[in-house]
């Protein structure tokens, strides 16, 4: 596979496949140091919160979130979409960039689609418990009844119970079978008989087998197809629960992509939040590159730039339309009550972003890591800014209402960011965080040996 | 009586020379062993093209059917409903959940017959031959003719491509 | 073979015999149908886009591959070129358009007094639209003329400074096209049915003008091929070029659906005003746009081998650019000719006379340079490459 002198190494340091096995199994193998023991102490007790909170709304009822009849939507659906979003990037990563044979995907892959589950797990978690009988969830599923109902297909709710079901499951697939061959390097490797014995069941019994990995490789790639438009599916159907109502700001054609858009915006920053600090930590720094980095931002200026032409084309057709509701949904945005929160919005996802046009700032790592965490919040705003200004004045001015979290609502987010993290930190002490076996697949053509270190 | 040859490369490369040396003299490879999948060794080593795909588009297919026509039968048939105006048969509304389902069944069905087909699972029996093969060992084992008139041959051939550790076993059927 | 195209006599004679025939349709079209003006400037209106998407497609594919540091397309490269040449000529076609903008567009007739079409007026006259068209056209020739002078001073000197320029160039391309691209929809397309609106129109007629590109690609490679040359493209260029033709039929298809079900789900008589005549009027043609779309070109193209036939794909690009073609007529003709439009001698007449006159452009230009550029750092990936 011939690679032109010009690119980057993907991998520094002359590695040897022996160097890549040893390096990356090394935080499995290895004790965790008191950074990892205070980190999670952190962690867990944001989940201990969150769980509280949501002990007590299941308890006494949703009339403890700040919910009202204008506003029935706030923090609980923001932080759903946010969560979901940020779940694209890893399937992005492992599926539209392998079928665009991005090879630089193979040393975050795993991660981003760790992160892709983690994050789904939390989104899942508000359709539950923003129910009003969130015991009577099963409700959902279309099974046979004494009361001879079903679900109502017709309902983009369902819709999202079904898509989100989905792509909890397949990316589940898609990541455990890509992990497998990488777990039997670690039960190879395994000097305790019991880790031996769980990594072993784990390994599904993996031996390296060339019909074994041409199958392998044949699934990957199908299931690559299959992730790439589930993908795009899923963050437009979760659009569709706004798209397909009628009130101004809510109901406009360009939300399925444009919202695909930014969910894989948000989920790279995220990427980068966790793997700027990963890289260092766990000493990954040769397979992790700055080039790597490079190309994350880059594909988050691309990202950001749609989003943002997005929201101009909102603006220009809201005028365009000559509809007097959907143009004050618009001035209301940034005039209003809201007003904040919309400027927050535009100067994190439109304008910080475009900083990355300089090369300077796509290879800084603080540049980086600070702009991942202004995206974050400048995504979350953005969904803060559709749902509750849209909702809070829309066609009766005598309905509209102002919405203010109550510390429940905000005591869950916390509890996800929480729950979140502790995942990932539990994720980079029993797996491997980048997929070992990928990147000796690609040693050959773009390591350091073969390439100049130098350009870039 | 089963006899076979072992060998290792440190070099995928130097693996890929001898088997195409080994199937140019018409030698069985029984298997190779690596850490990470071979390209070119596929069709030295004969393996017809995976059946996987197809298995996903026949799944994929089965679940089309089942949820478009599952939805239909219920919104059509057992308890049509008007909800917010819609029609009984709301094609449109039916798409999101026909797409998801028929990606699922997809996955599974490939997944399934993925682990089916490779004998792979949580608890199965597997030698597993050398515990550096998946990291960084390439291992070839070809079969060898009862007789042992190949056994110079193969020796020669794997010798020339700087294979390590070679062993001849024997097993009793 | 020669890596230098030659226009041959006999090609030259067969593309202008396309166009001859075109003239003659519409000739004999025009005693047997009397179009009216009005049909005749629409049948304008839609070969000018679907030729000029041609066009702005090879601004697109170079762009778009540069600045993804993507390596195997730099041996396709000249393709590209080349279509951008009949940007000038796609130019003038569209400034005819102010002869017939009373018959296409609505809101261009004075003393209306529609409220609606008053609020818009700020955006719609004439004198901002013809602003517009010369800003989208400036910057669409003046890059694309500016990669292709890039290209061809790299062709001359192995200078990595022109690599550079290029890729800068591609970004700037590329920022200019999304904000163009959108308001040229928006401006030709959407304000025929002024009264309407939609968020996504733009996007949708960008996915459409990729298919027809990469439609053409395929076609101007099979061509090449048969004459001999272009040898060093091989069946894994085939095959990615069949990837794009597959994943944008559906990714078409998708975006065509989120528009029409959005419309369809909150049913606001403003906006399922613009399905209604489509799917009442034009019925088949509807559903048959959907098909030659979406359905055949994903049904054809899943497996791994369809996309590695040249044969085949150069079937599925016919179908696809057939299927392009009627979905840019769809989007036009409801809201000028209306029901009565049908699709006759008239149509493929025009239809002709386009095509004879952009091959020519279009060929003429593939033979001013060789079809292997030179000196690209990420060339030698081009051939060597397997996935």
């Amino acid at each position: 596979m011939y690679v032109s002198p010009i690119r980057e190494p993907l991998i520094r340091g002359k590695k040897t496949y022996n160097k890549i096995t040893q390096e990356i199994a090394a935080p499995i193998e290895g004790k965790a140091g008191k950074a990892w023991y205070a980190g999670i102490a952190l962690t867990g007790s944001a989940v201990l919160l969150g769980l509280i909170m949501i002990g007590y709304t299941v308890w006494e009822g949703i009339g403890t979130w700040g919910l009202n009849k204008t506003i029935g939507w706030g923090w609980g659906i923001t932080n759903f979409v946010w969560w979901i979003g940020i779940g694209h990037a890893g399937t992005f990563i492992s599926a539209i960039l392998l079928l665009f044979r991005q090879k630089w995907r193979t040393s975050i892959n795993r991660s981003a689609e760790a992160m892709t589950l983690f994050a789904v797990m939390c989104a899942g978690l508000f359709p539950l418990i923003h129910m009003g009988r969130p015991l009577l969830a099963f409700f959902v599923f279309p099974y046979p009844n004494t009361r001879g109902l079903w679900v109502n297909f017709n309902s983009p709710l369902l819709w999202d119970v079904f898509a989100i079901s989905t792509y909890f499951t397949v990316s589940l697939l898609f990541w455990y079978i890509g992990l497998i061959p990488d777990i039997g390097t670690i039960r190879d490797r395994m000097k305790s008989k019991a880790k031996k014995w769980i990594y072993g069941m784990l390994s599904f019994g993996w031996t390296g087998s060339a019909k074994h990995w041409q199958r392998h490789e044949s699934i990957s790639l199908i299931l690559a197809g299959l992730a790439a438009p589930l993908v795009l599916s899923v963050h437009s159907i979760v659009s569709m629960d706004f798209a397909t109502s009628v009130i101004p700001g809510w109901h406009t054609t360009i939300f399925p992509p444009y919202f695909v858009s930014g969910a894989i915006f948000s989920g790279f920053a995220m990427v980068l939040t966790l793997l700027i600090i990963t890289r260092k930590v766990l000493n990954l720094e040769n397979y992790i590159t700055v080039g790597h980095v490079e190309s994350m931002n880059k594909i988050i200026i691309a990202t950001g730039s749609i989003v943002g032409i997005a929201y101009i084309t909102e603006l220009f057709m809201a005028w365009y339309s000559g509809v007097e509701y959907e143009q004050y949904a618009f001035m209301n945005r940034a005039t209003g009550p809201y007003w904040w929160a919309y400027w927050i919005m535009m100067s994190c996802n439109v304008i910080s972003p475009q900083l990355l046009w300089f090369k300077k700032l796509r290879r800084s790592l603080v540049f980086s890591f600070i702009l991942s965490i202004f995206i974050n919040i400048g995504m979350w705003f953005e969904r803060f800014v559709i749902i509750v200004t849209s909702l809070h004045r829309d066609y009766l001015p005598s309905s509209w209402e102002m919405y203010k979290p109550t510390i429940v609502e905000v005591g869950i987010f916390i509890g996800t960011l929480g729950l979140f993290f502790t995942l990932f930190l539990l994720f980079i002490r029993v797996f491997p965080v980048i997929a070992i076996a990928e990147v000796k697949g690609v040693l050959k053509s773009s390591g350091e040996k073969n390439l100049n270190p130098d350009k870039n | 009586m089963r006899r076979y040859i072992s060998a290792y490369f440190e070099d995928e490369e130097n693996l890929l020379r001898a088997a195409k040396d080994l199937k140019n003299n018409n030698i069985s490879i029984q298997d190779v062993l690596s850490p990470f999948p071979i390209h070119g060794l596929d069709p030295i080593l004969g393996f017809k093209k995976s059946l996987i795909p197809t298995v996903g588009f026949i799944s994929g297919a089965i679940g089309t059917i089942v949820a478009f026509g599952f939805q239909t039968w219920a919104f059509t048939v057992d308890y049509p409903l008007f909800i917010g105006g819609k029609p009984h048969f709301s094609i449109p509304s039916f798409i999101p959940i026909t797409f998801e389902l028929t990606v699922l069944f997809a996955a599974f069905g490939m997944v399934t017959a993925f682990l089916v087909r490779s004998k792979l699972g949580p608890g199965a029996k597997k030698t597993i031959h050398d515990e550096r093969i998946t990291d960084d060992h390439f291992v070839i084992i070809v079969d060898l003719e009862e007789s042992g008139s190949q056994d110079g041959m193969v020796e020669e051939i794997l010798l020339k491509e700087m294979a390590q550790e070679i062993q001849v076993k024997e097993i009793e059927l | 073979m020669d890596n230098n195209y030659t226009f041959t006599r006999k090609t030259q004679y067969w593309v202008m015999s396309i166009a001859g025939l075109g003239i003659l349709l519409l000739i004999v079209g025009y005693f047997i149908n009397s179009p009216s003006r009005q049909e005749l400037w629409t049948n304008i209106l839609i070969n000018n886009l679907y030729f000029l998407f041609i066009a702005l497609f090879g601004g697109v594919f170079q762009a778009l591959h540069k600045i993804a540091y993507s390596g195997w397309h730099t041996a396709l490269q000249r393709i590209p070129e080349a279509l951008t040449s009949f940007l000038p000529i796609a130019a003038v076609l569209m400034f005819v358009l102010y002869f017939g903008m009373h018959d296409l567009y609505h809101w261009s007739h004075e003393g209306l007094h529609d409220p609606i079409l008053e609020g818009k007026a700020a955006y719609l006259n004439i004198p901002f639209f013809f602003i517009r068209m010369t800003v989208y056209f400036l910057g669409w020739i003046g890059l694309t003329y500016l990669l292709r002078k890039n290209s061809l001073h790299q062709d001359a000197f192995a200078d990595m400074k022109y690599y550079k320029r290029g890729k800068f160039l591609a970004a700037i391309f590329m920022v200019f096209f999304a904000i163009s691209s959108s308001t040229m929809s928006w401006d030709w397309i959407m304000s025929i049915d002024a009264h309407w609106f939609s968020t996504l129109f733009g996007w949708f007629v960008f996915i459409g003008l990729f298919e027809i590109g990469i439609a053409t690609i395929i076609l101007m490679i099979s061509f090449l091929k048969k004459k001999g040359y272009l040898e060093f493209i091989n069946k894994e260029h085939i095959h990615d070029m069949g990837k794009y033709l597959f994943a944008f039929s559906i990714f078409w298809m998708y975006l065509w659906f989120s528009q029409y079900l959005l419309i369809w789900y909150s049913h606001i008589p403003e906006e399922t005003a613009y399905f209604a005549p489509r799917l009442h009027d034009f019925t088949i043609l509807f559903f048959t746009v959907l098909v030659l779309n979406f359905v055949i070109p994903f049904l054809g193209l899943m497996t791994r081998n369809s996309k590695r036939n040249l044969n085949w794909l150069t079937v599925m690009a016919i179908v696809v650019l057939c299927g392009q073609w009627l979905n840019i007529y769809m989007l036009v003709i409801p809201g000028t000719i209306g029901k009565t439009a049908q699709i006759g001698l008239v149509e493929i007449g025009f239809v002709c006379l386009y095509l004879g006159g952009f091959l020519y452009v279009v060929f003429s230009s593939l033979a001013k340079a060789p079809l292997l550029s030179k000196n690209d750092p990420l060339l030698e990936e081009s051939f060597h490459y397997e996935t």
